[in-house]
Protein backbone atom coordinates (compact mmCIF):
# COMPACT_ATOMS: atom_id res chain seq x y z
CA UNK A 1 0.00 0.00 0.00
CA UNK A 2 3.02 2.18 0.90
CA UNK A 3 4.10 1.79 -2.47
CA UNK A 4 1.67 3.01 -4.09
CA UNK A 5 1.28 6.05 -2.30
CA UNK A 6 4.88 6.16 -3.00
CA UNK A 7 4.10 5.87 -6.59
CA UNK A 8 1.09 8.53 -6.30
CA UNK A 9 3.60 10.89 -4.82
CA UNK A 10 6.29 10.31 -7.07
CA UNK A 11 3.73 11.14 -10.58
CA UNK A 12 2.82 14.04 -8.84
CA UNK A 13 6.20 15.49 -8.68
CA UNK A 14 7.12 14.21 -12.24
CA UNK A 15 3.60 15.48 -13.43
CA UNK A 16 4.07 19.36 -12.09
CA UNK A 17 7.33 19.45 -13.95
CA UNK A 18 6.15 17.93 -17.26
CA UNK A 19 2.96 20.74 -16.64
CA UNK A 20 5.45 23.45 -16.90
CA UNK A 21 7.08 21.90 -20.04
CA UNK A 22 3.61 21.26 -21.51
CA UNK A 23 2.14 24.93 -20.67
CA UNK A 24 5.28 26.54 -22.59
CA UNK A 25 4.88 24.55 -25.38
CA UNK A 26 1.09 24.96 -25.91
CA UNK A 27 1.95 29.14 -25.01
CA UNK A 28 4.46 29.32 -27.99
CA UNK A 29 1.64 27.12 -29.85
CA UNK A 30 -1.20 29.61 -29.21
CA UNK A 31 0.64 32.74 -29.88
CA UNK A 32 2.73 31.32 -33.06
CA UNK A 33 0.28 28.47 -34.33
CA UNK A 34 3.12 25.93 -34.56
CA UNK A 35 4.35 23.05 -32.61
CA UNK A 36 7.79 24.39 -31.88
CA UNK A 37 9.90 20.64 -32.30
CA UNK A 38 13.06 22.21 -30.42
CA UNK A 39 10.99 23.10 -26.80
CA UNK A 40 12.72 19.90 -25.87
CA UNK A 41 16.11 21.92 -26.45
CA UNK A 42 15.09 24.63 -24.07
CA UNK A 43 14.28 22.43 -21.28
CA UNK A 44 17.64 20.73 -21.85
CA UNK A 45 19.73 23.14 -22.16
CA UNK A 46 18.22 24.99 -19.49
CA UNK A 47 19.76 22.49 -17.09
CA UNK A 48 22.63 22.28 -18.59
CA UNK A 49 23.19 26.24 -18.50
CA UNK A 50 22.82 25.62 -14.73
CA UNK A 51 25.30 22.22 -14.62
CA UNK A 52 27.87 24.84 -16.56
CA UNK A 53 27.66 27.47 -14.07
CA UNK A 54 27.69 25.34 -10.85
CA UNK A 55 31.03 24.03 -12.48
CA UNK A 56 34.21 24.92 -12.89
CA UNK A 57 35.22 27.68 -13.65
CA UNK A 58 32.49 29.47 -11.91
CA UNK A 59 31.43 27.21 -8.92
CA UNK A 60 28.48 29.39 -8.11
CA UNK A 61 25.73 27.49 -5.39
CA UNK A 62 22.52 27.14 -6.90
CA UNK A 63 20.83 29.52 -5.61
CA UNK A 64 23.16 32.35 -6.97
CA UNK A 65 23.58 29.80 -10.59
CA UNK A 66 20.04 29.88 -10.80
CA UNK A 67 19.28 33.25 -11.99
CA UNK A 68 21.98 33.33 -14.82
CA UNK A 69 20.65 30.00 -15.99
CA UNK A 70 17.31 31.25 -16.79
CA UNK A 71 18.67 34.59 -18.42
CA UNK A 72 20.58 32.22 -20.53
CA UNK A 73 17.76 30.10 -21.51
CA UNK A 74 15.82 32.97 -22.19
CA UNK A 75 18.11 35.06 -24.36
CA UNK A 76 18.07 30.84 -26.52
CA UNK A 77 14.54 30.74 -26.82
CA UNK A 78 14.80 35.00 -28.25
CA UNK A 79 17.35 33.66 -30.56
CA UNK A 80 15.61 30.23 -31.74
CA UNK A 81 12.66 32.69 -32.63
CA UNK A 82 14.81 35.59 -34.05
CA UNK A 83 17.39 33.54 -36.15
CA UNK A 84 14.93 31.08 -37.44
CA UNK A 85 11.50 31.12 -36.65
CA UNK A 86 10.86 34.75 -37.29
CA UNK A 87 12.24 34.52 -40.81
CA UNK A 88 10.05 31.79 -41.69
CA UNK A 89 6.86 33.66 -39.96
CA UNK A 90 5.27 33.47 -43.29
CA UNK A 91 6.92 30.33 -44.97
CA UNK A 92 4.80 27.16 -45.43
CA UNK A 93 3.57 24.85 -42.31
CA UNK A 94 6.18 22.09 -43.60
CA UNK A 95 9.23 24.53 -44.04
CA UNK A 96 8.86 25.80 -40.61
CA UNK A 97 8.57 22.56 -39.30
CA UNK A 98 11.51 21.07 -40.62
CA UNK A 99 13.72 23.88 -39.53
CA UNK A 100 12.28 23.40 -36.11
CA UNK A 101 13.45 19.82 -36.64
CA UNK A 102 16.78 20.97 -37.41
CA UNK A 103 16.91 23.22 -34.84
CA UNK A 104 15.76 20.72 -32.23
CA UNK A 105 18.76 18.51 -34.04
CA UNK A 106 21.77 21.05 -33.55
CA UNK A 107 21.08 22.05 -29.99
CA UNK A 108 20.98 18.53 -29.32
CA UNK A 109 24.05 17.74 -30.75
CA UNK A 110 25.76 20.96 -29.49
CA UNK A 111 25.24 19.91 -25.29
CA UNK A 112 26.65 16.60 -26.46
CA UNK A 113 29.55 18.43 -28.08
CA UNK A 114 30.45 20.40 -25.22
CA UNK A 115 29.60 18.26 -22.48
CA UNK A 116 29.19 14.51 -24.17
CA UNK A 117 26.71 11.65 -24.06
CA UNK A 118 26.77 10.26 -20.51
CA UNK A 119 24.49 10.98 -17.83
CA UNK A 120 25.52 13.99 -15.36
CA UNK A 121 23.98 15.05 -12.01
CA UNK A 122 24.74 18.65 -10.21
CA UNK A 123 26.39 16.48 -8.05
CA UNK A 124 24.44 16.97 -4.70
CA UNK A 125 24.71 13.77 -2.19
CA UNK A 126 21.63 11.57 -1.76
CA UNK A 127 20.06 12.60 1.31
CA UNK A 128 17.59 10.36 2.97
CA UNK A 129 14.28 11.31 2.30
CA UNK A 130 11.67 12.51 5.44
CA UNK A 131 8.95 9.82 5.99
CA UNK A 132 5.77 10.85 6.56
CA UNK A 133 2.94 8.43 6.81
CA UNK A 134 5.68 5.92 5.42
CA UNK A 135 6.18 7.66 2.22
CA UNK A 136 9.85 8.71 1.63
CA UNK A 137 10.03 12.19 0.09
CA UNK A 138 13.39 14.51 0.21
CA UNK A 139 13.81 17.83 0.67
CA UNK A 140 14.77 18.12 -3.09
CA UNK A 141 11.33 16.98 -3.84
CA UNK A 142 9.36 19.44 -1.59
CA UNK A 143 11.47 21.90 -3.20
CA UNK A 144 10.19 20.74 -6.95
CA UNK A 145 6.41 20.81 -5.60
CA UNK A 146 6.80 24.37 -4.21
CA UNK A 147 8.77 25.91 -7.23
CA UNK A 148 6.32 24.52 -9.44
CA UNK A 149 3.16 25.52 -7.90
CA UNK A 150 5.16 29.26 -7.74
CA UNK A 151 5.46 29.13 -11.36
CA UNK A 152 1.66 28.02 -12.03
CA UNK A 153 0.45 30.82 -9.55
CA UNK A 154 2.91 33.39 -11.62
CA UNK A 155 1.38 32.35 -15.01
CA UNK A 156 -1.99 32.32 -13.21
CA UNK A 157 -1.32 35.93 -12.07
CA UNK A 158 0.39 37.27 -15.37
CA UNK A 159 -2.09 36.02 -17.55
CA UNK A 160 -5.43 37.14 -15.92
CA UNK A 161 -4.33 40.12 -13.64
CA UNK A 162 -1.60 42.10 -16.09
CA UNK A 163 -1.92 43.81 -19.33
CA UNK A 164 0.87 42.18 -20.92
CA UNK A 165 -0.49 38.76 -19.93
CA UNK A 166 -3.93 39.87 -21.66
CA UNK A 167 -2.27 40.86 -24.57
CA UNK A 168 -0.63 37.70 -24.95
CA UNK A 169 -3.95 36.37 -24.60
CA UNK A 170 -5.63 37.80 -27.18
CA UNK A 171 -2.81 37.46 -30.08
CA UNK A 172 -3.08 33.47 -29.33
CA UNK A 173 -7.55 33.76 -29.81
CA UNK A 174 -7.14 35.67 -32.71
CA UNK A 175 -4.10 37.36 -34.12
CA UNK A 176 -6.03 40.49 -36.72
CA UNK A 177 -8.59 40.70 -34.34
CA UNK A 178 -5.52 41.64 -31.80
CA UNK A 179 -4.20 43.51 -34.26
CA UNK A 180 -7.19 45.93 -35.06
CA UNK A 181 -7.33 46.69 -31.38
CA UNK A 182 -3.89 47.96 -31.45
CA UNK A 183 -1.84 45.81 -29.74
CA UNK A 184 1.69 45.02 -30.27
CA UNK A 185 1.40 41.78 -31.74
CA UNK A 186 5.25 41.73 -31.48
CA UNK A 187 5.94 42.37 -28.16
CA UNK A 188 3.14 39.52 -27.49
CA UNK A 189 5.25 37.28 -29.56
CA UNK A 190 8.82 38.21 -27.37
CA UNK A 191 6.96 37.96 -24.36
CA UNK A 192 5.66 34.45 -25.06
CA UNK A 193 8.85 33.52 -26.03
CA UNK A 194 10.46 34.70 -22.24
CA UNK A 195 7.73 32.97 -20.46
CA UNK A 196 8.13 29.70 -22.26
CA UNK A 197 11.67 29.47 -21.77
CA UNK A 198 11.68 30.29 -18.19
CA UNK A 199 9.09 27.54 -17.85
CA UNK A 200 11.18 25.00 -19.76
CA UNK A 201 14.36 26.17 -17.98
CA UNK A 202 13.19 26.47 -14.76
CA UNK A 203 11.23 22.37 -15.54
CA UNK A 204 14.49 21.47 -17.30
CA UNK A 205 16.26 22.41 -13.58
CA UNK A 206 13.87 20.83 -11.21
CA UNK A 207 13.62 17.49 -13.57
CA UNK A 208 17.68 17.31 -13.38
CA UNK A 209 17.86 17.71 -9.62
CA UNK A 210 15.56 14.94 -8.98
CA UNK A 211 16.94 12.52 -12.24
CA UNK A 212 19.87 13.46 -14.59
CA UNK A 213 20.90 15.53 -17.38
CA UNK A 214 21.68 13.87 -20.69
CA UNK A 215 21.89 15.56 -24.20
CA UNK A 216 18.86 13.16 -25.54
CA UNK A 217 16.50 14.77 -22.55
CA UNK A 218 14.64 17.27 -24.66
CA UNK A 219 13.40 15.06 -27.70
CA UNK A 220 11.65 12.23 -25.26
CA UNK A 221 10.29 15.11 -22.80
CA UNK A 222 8.96 17.13 -25.71
CA UNK A 223 7.13 14.14 -26.73
CA UNK A 224 5.43 14.29 -23.34
CA UNK A 225 5.05 17.54 -23.24
CA UNK A 226 3.07 17.34 -26.59
CA UNK A 227 0.72 14.57 -25.02
CA UNK A 228 0.36 16.43 -21.82
CA UNK A 229 -1.24 19.43 -24.10
CA UNK A 230 -2.96 16.78 -26.39
CA UNK A 231 -4.98 15.65 -23.12
CA UNK A 232 -5.91 18.92 -21.78
CA UNK A 233 -6.73 20.30 -25.25
CA UNK A 234 -4.14 22.46 -27.38
CA UNK A 235 -3.74 26.15 -26.56
CA UNK A 236 -5.55 25.58 -23.00
CA UNK A 237 -2.97 26.64 -20.59
CA UNK A 238 -4.37 25.10 -17.53
CA UNK A 239 -5.59 22.05 -19.56
CA UNK A 240 -1.49 21.10 -20.10
CA UNK A 241 -1.24 21.62 -15.98
CA UNK A 242 -3.99 18.63 -15.97
CA UNK A 243 -2.57 16.70 -18.57
CA UNK A 244 0.97 17.00 -16.97
CA UNK A 245 -0.03 15.64 -13.88
CA UNK A 246 -2.21 12.66 -15.48
CA UNK A 247 1.11 11.60 -17.76
CA UNK A 248 3.28 12.19 -14.64
CA UNK A 249 0.69 9.59 -12.78
CA UNK A 250 0.50 7.07 -15.28
CA UNK A 251 3.89 6.62 -15.63
CA UNK A 252 4.87 6.35 -12.31
CA UNK A 253 1.78 4.18 -11.84
CA UNK A 254 2.08 2.31 -15.00
CA UNK A 255 5.74 0.62 -14.27
CA UNK A 256 4.43 -1.19 -11.34
CA UNK A 257 2.34 -3.16 -14.06
CA UNK A 258 4.44 -3.20 -16.71
CA UNK A 259 8.68 -3.06 -17.51
CA UNK A 260 10.34 -0.04 -16.79
CA UNK A 261 12.70 -0.09 -20.00
CA UNK A 262 8.89 1.57 -21.58
CA UNK A 263 8.60 4.57 -18.70
CA UNK A 264 9.20 6.86 -21.59
CA UNK A 265 6.85 4.80 -23.80
CA UNK A 266 3.64 5.78 -21.58
CA UNK A 267 3.04 9.22 -22.75
CA UNK A 268 3.11 8.36 -26.13
CA UNK A 269 0.73 5.71 -25.80
CA UNK A 270 -1.64 7.93 -24.08
CA UNK A 271 -1.05 10.34 -27.43
CA UNK A 272 -2.30 7.49 -29.90
CA UNK A 273 -5.10 6.53 -27.63
CA UNK A 274 -6.42 10.16 -27.52
CA UNK A 275 -5.97 10.36 -30.69
CA UNK A 276 -7.82 7.16 -31.86
CA UNK A 277 -10.89 7.71 -29.00
CA UNK A 278 -11.56 11.61 -29.20
CA UNK A 279 -9.95 13.10 -32.81
CA UNK A 280 -12.74 15.65 -32.96
CA UNK A 281 -12.17 17.68 -29.30
CA UNK A 282 -8.20 17.90 -30.12
CA UNK A 283 -9.04 19.74 -33.19
CA UNK A 284 -11.48 21.95 -31.37
CA UNK A 285 -10.19 24.44 -30.85
CA UNK A 286 -7.91 25.64 -34.39
CA UNK A 287 -8.46 28.16 -36.80
CA UNK B 1 38.59 0.31 -55.03
CA UNK B 2 36.35 -1.27 -52.10
CA UNK B 3 36.20 1.94 -50.42
CA UNK B 4 34.62 3.45 -53.55
CA UNK B 5 32.28 0.27 -54.15
CA UNK B 6 31.30 0.79 -50.28
CA UNK B 7 30.29 4.40 -51.11
CA UNK B 8 28.56 3.82 -53.74
CA UNK B 9 26.07 0.94 -52.46
CA UNK B 10 25.89 3.36 -49.01
CA UNK B 11 24.63 5.64 -51.35
CA UNK B 12 22.18 3.68 -53.56
CA UNK B 13 20.79 2.31 -50.22
CA UNK B 14 19.84 5.68 -48.76
CA UNK B 15 18.75 7.03 -52.55
CA UNK B 16 15.64 3.99 -52.30
CA UNK B 17 15.51 5.42 -48.38
CA UNK B 18 15.47 9.04 -49.43
CA UNK B 19 12.65 8.08 -52.18
CA UNK B 20 10.28 6.29 -50.06
CA UNK B 21 10.54 9.82 -47.93
CA UNK B 22 10.04 11.61 -51.24
CA UNK B 23 6.92 10.12 -51.49
CA UNK B 24 5.77 11.25 -48.31
CA UNK B 25 7.03 14.42 -47.80
CA UNK B 26 7.59 16.07 -51.22
CA UNK B 27 4.99 14.67 -52.71
CA UNK B 28 1.71 14.22 -50.27
CA UNK B 29 3.31 16.82 -48.08
CA UNK B 30 2.70 14.14 -45.14
CA UNK B 31 5.20 15.64 -42.09
CA UNK B 32 6.72 11.82 -41.49
CA UNK B 33 9.21 13.01 -38.90
CA UNK B 34 10.11 8.95 -37.73
CA UNK B 35 10.84 7.18 -41.01
CA UNK B 36 13.48 5.33 -39.28
CA UNK B 37 11.03 3.16 -37.61
CA UNK B 38 10.34 1.57 -40.63
CA UNK B 39 13.33 0.82 -42.12
CA UNK B 40 14.61 -0.30 -38.87
CA UNK B 41 11.52 -2.79 -38.14
CA UNK B 42 11.91 -4.42 -41.78
CA UNK B 43 16.01 -4.47 -41.42
CA UNK B 44 15.38 -6.06 -37.58
CA UNK B 45 12.98 -8.67 -39.13
CA UNK B 46 14.64 -9.51 -42.12
CA UNK B 47 18.01 -10.39 -40.02
CA UNK B 48 15.84 -12.26 -37.00
CA UNK B 49 14.09 -14.08 -40.06
CA UNK B 50 17.59 -14.62 -42.09
CA UNK B 51 19.32 -15.74 -39.29
CA UNK B 52 17.18 -18.84 -38.19
CA UNK B 53 17.30 -19.67 -42.11
CA UNK B 54 14.55 -18.51 -43.87
CA UNK B 55 15.47 -18.19 -47.53
CA UNK B 56 16.17 -14.35 -48.40
CA UNK B 57 13.00 -14.00 -50.85
CA UNK B 58 10.43 -14.60 -48.13
CA UNK B 59 12.32 -12.70 -45.24
CA UNK B 60 12.50 -9.96 -47.64
CA UNK B 61 8.84 -9.79 -48.33
CA UNK B 62 7.85 -10.77 -44.49
CA UNK B 63 10.25 -7.13 -43.62
CA UNK B 64 8.19 -5.60 -46.46
CA UNK B 65 4.67 -6.13 -45.11
CA UNK B 66 5.53 -5.49 -41.69
CA UNK B 67 7.16 -2.35 -42.30
CA UNK B 68 3.76 -1.57 -44.55
CA UNK B 69 1.47 -3.13 -42.00
CA UNK B 70 3.34 -0.96 -39.06
CA UNK B 71 2.95 2.23 -41.53
CA UNK B 72 -0.78 1.32 -42.07
CA UNK B 73 -1.33 1.11 -38.45
CA UNK B 74 0.18 4.30 -37.41
CA UNK B 75 -1.46 6.29 -39.86
CA UNK B 76 -5.01 5.16 -38.71
CA UNK B 77 -5.02 7.51 -35.51
CA UNK B 78 -2.62 9.92 -37.00
CA UNK B 79 -3.45 10.60 -40.05
CA UNK B 80 -6.88 12.17 -39.60
CA UNK B 81 -4.60 15.21 -37.87
CA UNK B 82 -3.09 18.39 -39.17
CA UNK B 83 0.33 18.13 -40.30
CA UNK B 84 2.61 19.40 -37.02
CA UNK B 85 0.28 16.40 -34.81
CA UNK B 86 1.40 13.86 -37.39
CA UNK B 87 5.38 15.41 -37.34
CA UNK B 88 5.02 14.80 -33.57
CA UNK B 89 3.52 11.27 -33.46
CA UNK B 90 5.88 10.19 -36.10
CA UNK B 91 8.76 11.58 -34.20
CA UNK B 92 7.50 9.47 -31.00
CA UNK B 93 7.29 6.54 -33.26
CA UNK B 94 10.70 6.71 -33.76
CA UNK B 95 11.94 7.03 -30.14
CA UNK B 96 9.35 3.98 -28.95
CA UNK B 97 10.29 1.48 -31.89
CA UNK B 98 14.35 1.89 -30.81
CA UNK B 99 13.05 1.81 -27.33
CA UNK B 100 11.56 -2.23 -28.28
CA UNK B 101 14.39 -3.09 -29.89
CA UNK B 102 16.51 -2.09 -27.22
CA UNK B 103 14.43 -3.92 -24.42
CA UNK B 104 13.07 -6.57 -26.35
CA UNK B 105 16.49 -8.58 -25.48
CA UNK B 106 15.01 -12.15 -25.04
CA UNK B 107 14.00 -11.70 -29.25
CA UNK B 108 16.71 -8.48 -30.36
CA UNK B 109 19.25 -9.70 -27.91
CA UNK B 110 19.10 -5.49 -26.83
CA UNK B 111 21.88 -3.41 -27.21
CA UNK B 112 24.08 -6.28 -27.71
CA UNK B 113 22.94 -6.47 -31.90
CA UNK B 114 22.74 -9.11 -33.74
CA UNK B 115 25.78 -10.02 -35.39
CA UNK B 116 26.13 -12.28 -38.18
CA UNK B 117 23.30 -11.73 -41.13
CA UNK B 118 23.61 -13.75 -43.70
CA UNK B 119 24.39 -11.88 -46.92
CA UNK B 120 21.47 -12.46 -49.42
CA UNK B 121 20.69 -15.68 -51.76
CA UNK B 122 18.45 -14.57 -54.30
CA UNK B 123 17.26 -17.33 -56.85
CA UNK B 124 19.84 -19.06 -55.74
CA UNK B 125 22.60 -16.66 -56.50
CA UNK B 126 24.70 -15.24 -53.62
CA UNK B 127 25.42 -11.57 -53.31
CA UNK B 128 28.63 -11.93 -51.37
CA UNK B 129 31.17 -9.37 -52.77
CA UNK B 130 30.84 -5.82 -52.87
CA UNK B 131 30.59 -5.62 -56.54
CA UNK B 132 28.08 -8.14 -56.87
CA UNK B 133 25.92 -6.32 -53.43
CA UNK B 134 26.19 -2.91 -55.64
CA UNK B 135 24.83 -4.91 -58.69
CA UNK B 136 21.97 -5.79 -56.51
CA UNK B 137 20.94 -2.81 -54.82
CA UNK B 138 21.48 -1.01 -58.27
CA UNK B 139 18.43 -3.48 -59.81
CA UNK B 140 16.49 -2.34 -56.82
CA UNK B 141 17.18 1.10 -56.45
CA UNK B 142 16.00 1.08 -60.48
CA UNK B 143 12.87 -1.32 -59.78
CA UNK B 144 11.94 1.97 -56.61
CA UNK B 145 12.33 4.88 -58.85
CA UNK B 146 10.45 3.18 -61.71
CA UNK B 147 7.24 1.74 -59.61
CA UNK B 148 7.47 5.36 -57.72
CA UNK B 149 7.72 7.46 -61.26
CA UNK B 150 4.33 5.04 -62.62
CA UNK B 151 2.78 6.08 -59.70
CA UNK B 152 3.55 9.42 -59.44
CA UNK B 153 2.51 9.72 -63.02
CA UNK B 154 -0.89 8.16 -62.41
CA UNK B 155 -3.91 9.88 -61.82
CA UNK B 156 -3.35 8.55 -58.28
CA UNK B 157 0.04 10.84 -57.94
CA UNK B 158 -1.75 13.77 -59.00
CA UNK B 159 -4.50 13.74 -56.44
CA UNK B 160 -1.20 13.19 -54.17
CA UNK B 161 -0.44 16.47 -55.57
CA UNK B 162 -3.35 18.13 -55.19
CA UNK B 163 -4.06 16.90 -51.49
CA UNK B 164 -0.05 18.47 -50.98
CA UNK B 165 -1.56 21.87 -52.51
CA UNK B 166 -5.16 22.19 -51.26
CA UNK B 167 -6.42 19.55 -49.17
CA UNK B 168 -10.39 21.33 -49.02
CA UNK B 169 -9.84 21.54 -52.86
CA UNK B 170 -9.16 17.97 -52.93
CA UNK B 171 -11.82 16.76 -50.48
CA UNK B 172 -14.46 18.88 -52.63
CA UNK B 173 -13.30 17.03 -55.82
CA UNK B 174 -14.54 14.12 -54.07
CA UNK B 175 -11.38 12.20 -53.39
CA UNK B 176 -11.11 10.64 -49.94
CA UNK B 177 -8.00 12.71 -48.54
CA UNK B 178 -7.63 10.52 -45.47
CA UNK B 179 -7.29 7.54 -47.74
CA UNK B 180 -4.88 8.89 -50.00
CA UNK B 181 -2.58 9.79 -47.36
CA UNK B 182 -2.74 6.45 -45.60
CA UNK B 183 -1.83 5.05 -49.33
CA UNK B 184 1.08 6.84 -49.88
CA UNK B 185 2.35 6.66 -46.17
CA UNK B 186 2.09 2.54 -47.00
CA UNK B 187 3.49 2.56 -50.27
CA UNK B 188 6.68 4.86 -48.48
CA UNK B 189 6.86 2.77 -45.18
CA UNK B 190 7.37 -0.36 -47.65
CA UNK B 191 10.15 0.89 -49.53
CA UNK B 192 12.06 2.47 -46.33
CA UNK B 193 11.72 -0.97 -45.32
CA UNK B 194 13.48 -2.04 -48.52
CA UNK B 195 16.21 0.00 -47.96
CA UNK B 196 16.65 -1.30 -44.10
CA UNK B 197 16.47 -4.69 -45.88
CA UNK B 198 19.25 -4.07 -47.65
CA UNK B 199 21.16 -2.35 -45.06
CA UNK B 200 20.86 -5.22 -42.49
CA UNK B 201 22.35 -7.82 -45.14
CA UNK B 202 25.16 -5.36 -46.09
CA UNK B 203 26.11 -4.23 -42.78
CA UNK B 204 25.78 -8.13 -41.33
CA UNK B 205 25.11 -6.61 -37.91
CA UNK B 206 22.50 -4.08 -36.50
CA UNK B 207 22.06 -2.77 -33.13
CA UNK B 208 19.40 -0.09 -31.89
CA UNK B 209 21.83 2.75 -31.91
CA UNK B 210 21.66 1.89 -35.45
CA UNK B 211 17.90 3.38 -35.93
CA UNK B 212 17.95 6.66 -34.15
CA UNK B 213 16.98 10.26 -34.96
CA UNK B 214 19.97 10.89 -36.82
CA UNK B 215 18.76 8.55 -39.81
CA UNK B 216 15.34 10.30 -39.89
CA UNK B 217 17.29 13.63 -40.53
CA UNK B 218 20.35 12.35 -42.31
CA UNK B 219 17.13 11.20 -45.06
CA UNK B 220 14.81 14.10 -44.62
CA UNK B 221 18.14 16.28 -45.52
CA UNK B 222 18.63 14.24 -48.50
CA UNK B 223 15.23 14.96 -49.78
CA UNK B 224 15.33 18.81 -48.78
CA UNK B 225 18.58 19.59 -50.28
CA UNK B 226 17.99 17.74 -53.42
CA UNK B 227 14.91 18.82 -53.77
CA UNK B 228 11.78 17.23 -52.59
CA UNK B 229 9.39 17.16 -55.22
CA UNK B 230 11.26 16.22 -58.02
CA UNK B 231 12.37 12.41 -59.22
CA UNK B 232 16.19 12.88 -59.36
CA UNK B 233 16.40 15.00 -55.77
CA UNK B 234 16.92 12.14 -53.63
CA UNK B 235 19.69 10.90 -56.35
CA UNK B 236 21.62 14.45 -55.62
CA UNK B 237 20.96 14.68 -52.27
CA UNK B 238 22.10 11.34 -51.67
CA UNK B 239 25.32 11.06 -53.60
CA UNK B 240 26.57 14.32 -52.04
CA UNK B 241 25.81 13.99 -48.70
CA UNK B 242 26.62 10.22 -47.53
CA UNK B 243 29.86 10.84 -49.87
CA UNK B 244 30.33 13.30 -46.90
CA UNK B 245 29.58 11.61 -43.90
CA UNK B 246 31.28 7.88 -45.32
CA UNK B 247 34.58 9.92 -46.90
CA UNK B 248 34.48 11.20 -42.85
CA UNK B 249 34.79 7.38 -41.63
CA UNK B 250 37.71 6.95 -43.64
CA UNK B 251 40.05 9.88 -42.99
CA UNK B 252 41.81 7.72 -40.25
CA UNK B 253 41.23 10.75 -37.59
CA UNK B 254 42.53 10.15 -34.46
CA UNK B 255 40.18 7.99 -32.11
CA UNK B 256 39.87 10.24 -29.23
CA UNK B 257 38.75 13.47 -32.06
CA UNK B 258 35.23 11.21 -32.85
CA UNK B 259 33.85 12.60 -29.67
CA UNK B 260 33.60 15.60 -31.38
CA UNK B 261 33.27 14.85 -34.69
CA UNK B 262 30.59 13.33 -34.16
CA UNK B 263 28.14 15.66 -32.77
CA UNK B 264 30.16 18.54 -34.61
CA UNK B 265 28.59 16.18 -37.96
CA UNK B 266 25.19 16.31 -36.68
CA UNK B 267 25.03 19.98 -36.02
CA UNK B 268 26.17 20.72 -39.53
CA UNK B 269 23.07 18.05 -40.60
CA UNK B 270 20.92 20.45 -38.07
CA UNK B 271 22.48 23.69 -39.56
CA UNK B 272 22.08 22.69 -42.81
CA UNK B 273 18.45 21.67 -42.56
CA UNK B 274 17.90 25.17 -40.79
CA UNK B 275 19.35 27.47 -43.87
CA UNK B 276 17.95 25.45 -46.54
CA UNK B 277 14.58 26.05 -44.86
CA UNK B 278 15.22 29.88 -44.56
CA UNK B 279 17.43 30.27 -47.69
CA UNK B 280 16.38 27.94 -50.62
CA UNK B 281 13.55 25.25 -49.41
CA UNK B 282 13.09 24.16 -52.62
CA UNK B 283 16.47 22.72 -52.59
CA UNK B 284 19.25 21.89 -55.21
CA UNK B 285 16.83 20.50 -58.24
CA UNK B 286 13.12 22.79 -58.14
CA UNK B 287 10.05 21.06 -58.73
CA UNK B 288 8.60 22.25 -62.30
CA UNK B 289 5.22 23.90 -62.57
CA UNK B 290 5.22 24.75 -58.74
CA UNK B 291 5.63 28.48 -58.62
CA UNK B 292 8.17 30.09 -55.55
CA UNK B 293 4.41 31.20 -53.77
CA UNK B 294 3.21 27.45 -53.52
CA UNK B 295 2.33 26.16 -50.59
CA UNK B 296 -0.26 26.10 -47.51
Amino acid sequence: MDFLFQSILNGILAGCIYALFAMGLTLIYGVLNFVNFAHGELIMWGAYFLYFLMGKPFGFPLPIALIPALLLTILLGIGMDRFVFKPLRTANRLTLLIAALGLSFLLRNGAQFLWGAELRTYGFEIKRGLRILGISITLNQVAIILTSIVCIVFVYLLFHRTRLGKSMRAVSDNLELARVMGIDSKHAIQFAWVIASVLAGVGGILLALDTNLQPGMGLINLVKAFAATLLGGVGNIWGALLGGIVIGLAENLGVLVISPGYKDAIAFGIMVLMLLIRPSALLGRQE
Amino acid sequence: MDLFLHLCVMIIIYIIFAMSLNLEVGYTGLFNFGHVAFFGISAYTSALLSLQQVPFELSLLIALAMAGLWGFLLSIPSLRLRGDYFGIVTLGFGEIIRMVFQNEVWFTKGPMGLPGIPKPILFSYRFATLSQYLLLTLGFAALTFLILRIILRSPFGRVLRAIREDEVAAEALGKNVFFFRIKSFVIGSLFAGLAGTLWGHYTTFISPGDFTLLETILVLLIVVLGGKGTEWGPVLGAFVLIFFQESLRFLRLPAEWTRYLAPLQQMIFGGLLIVLMIFRPEGLLKEKGRGSNAGN
